[in-house]
């Protein structure tokens, strides 16, 4: 399973250069997007540890976070409030607690 | 919840996209970096293309002003002065030397500074075709005046702020005769210049022209003193 997702990534990334680059004006909504993915993928994980996981729970949480927070930036640019700083922030310290409490499930097993 | 299957290629479908977003993210990254140089570059392009522009409208005007002013002695003069202080390009009989480095292999453990043209080697070419009368000299179409530098910058040689390379091309206008005898004195710049290989071409000429001085000058410290007040120069 874990070697599937792997490929995914790898071919993702591979994709990823065909892609015709971003605008500069939206690639703020863009990594505010990634950022929330990627909450999204480490709270997955650390669903599977937890014994909780819930496919479709991720899998919606995936596609409805990252537009959300993409959407949510939008608004902010438009009016004038930096929420893209907020996004990262929040994101960013969320992914750093999941990592840790991944490290310590780990740990206990 | 999903079925198996289903929720793998869910997933799988997932990373996909998780790849695609962080590469994506990443060559916008790097273009935005790239970007910000190049849009600083042209930029200043831009502004230079503009102050030059708007240089040339401004010489345009003070051509028509001159012109407009009528007084034929003060035009006269005005020619006259400018001439002098080298704001003028001036043609005439003289000389034409083209300098380059030396082509001679040199040995190896021996400087190779000394087989290269060094700004005190035009200088001192410049000041033997000074003392042998030129009356206006320029090097690489840059006029040399009271104000011109030629100094070393790294590879190149510096006069007037521009920056040049090998070969130099001198011009100097004055007595052909005496300025082609003053360069190839015996022991003289040319000799010296000769021992290390480096190439020093003399050419004599009816008509050459001296491109006029490009540069600005202001006065910023110095003043015109206007009345000469005796006992101060002892």
């Amino acid at each position: 399973m874990i070697i599937i997702l792997i490929i995914g990534v790898v071919l993702g990334i591979v994709l990823g250069l065909y892609v015709p680059i971003i605008p500069q004006a939206y690639v703020k909504l863009l990594s505010v997007a990634l950022m929330a993915s990627l909450d999204t993928v480490f709270g997955g994980i650390r669903a599977v540890k937890e014994g909780c996981y819930d496919s479709q729970v991720f899998i919606s949480g995936f596609f409805v976070n990252g537009i959300f927070a993409a959407f949510l930036c939008y608004c902010g640019i438009r009016l004038g409030i930096d929420l893209y700083y907020v996004a990262v922030l929040a994101f960013g310290l969320r992914i750093f607690d999941n990592i840790a409490i991944i490290r310590r499930l780990y740990l206990k097993k | 919840m999903l079925q198996g299957k289903q929720a793998k290629v869910l997933l799988f479908i997932v990373c996909v996209i998780l790849g695609t977003m962080l590469s994506t993210q990443f060559r916008s990254a790097e273009q935005a970096r790239n970007t910000i140089a190049q849009e600083r570059a042209e930029n200043l392009v831009e502004k230079l293309k503009a102050a030059e522009k708007e240089n040339r409208i401004m010489e345009e005007k003070v051509k028509k002003l001159e012109d407009k002013s009528g007084n034929e002695t003060l035009a006269k003069e005005i020619q006259n002065l400018k001439s002098k202080a080298g704001e003028l390009p001036m043609e005439g009989p003289g000389i034409k030397v083209t300098v380059d480095d030396s082509k001679v292999v040199h040995k190896p453990g021996e400087n190779p500074n000394l087989y290269i043209i060094h700004d005190d080697d035009l200088l001192r070419l410049i000041n033997e075709l000074r003392a042998a009368g030129a009356e206006a000299i320029c090097i690489n179409k840059e006029r040399l005046l009271d104000v011109s530098e030629i100094r070393c910058a790294g590879p190149t040689v510096s006069v007037n702020n521009n920056r040049f390379s090998p070969p130099y091309v001198i011009v100097a206008i004055g007595k052909p005769e005496t300025l082609e005898s003053a360069l190839k004195l015996r022991g003289g710049v040319i000799e010296t210049l000769k021992f290390w290989g480096i190439s020093v071409e003399v050419e004599k000429s009816d008509k050459l022209t001296v491109p006029a001085f490009k540069g600005t000058r202001h006065y910023e410290f110095a003043k015109p003193q206007i009345k000469a007040e005796e006992g101060e120069t002892k």
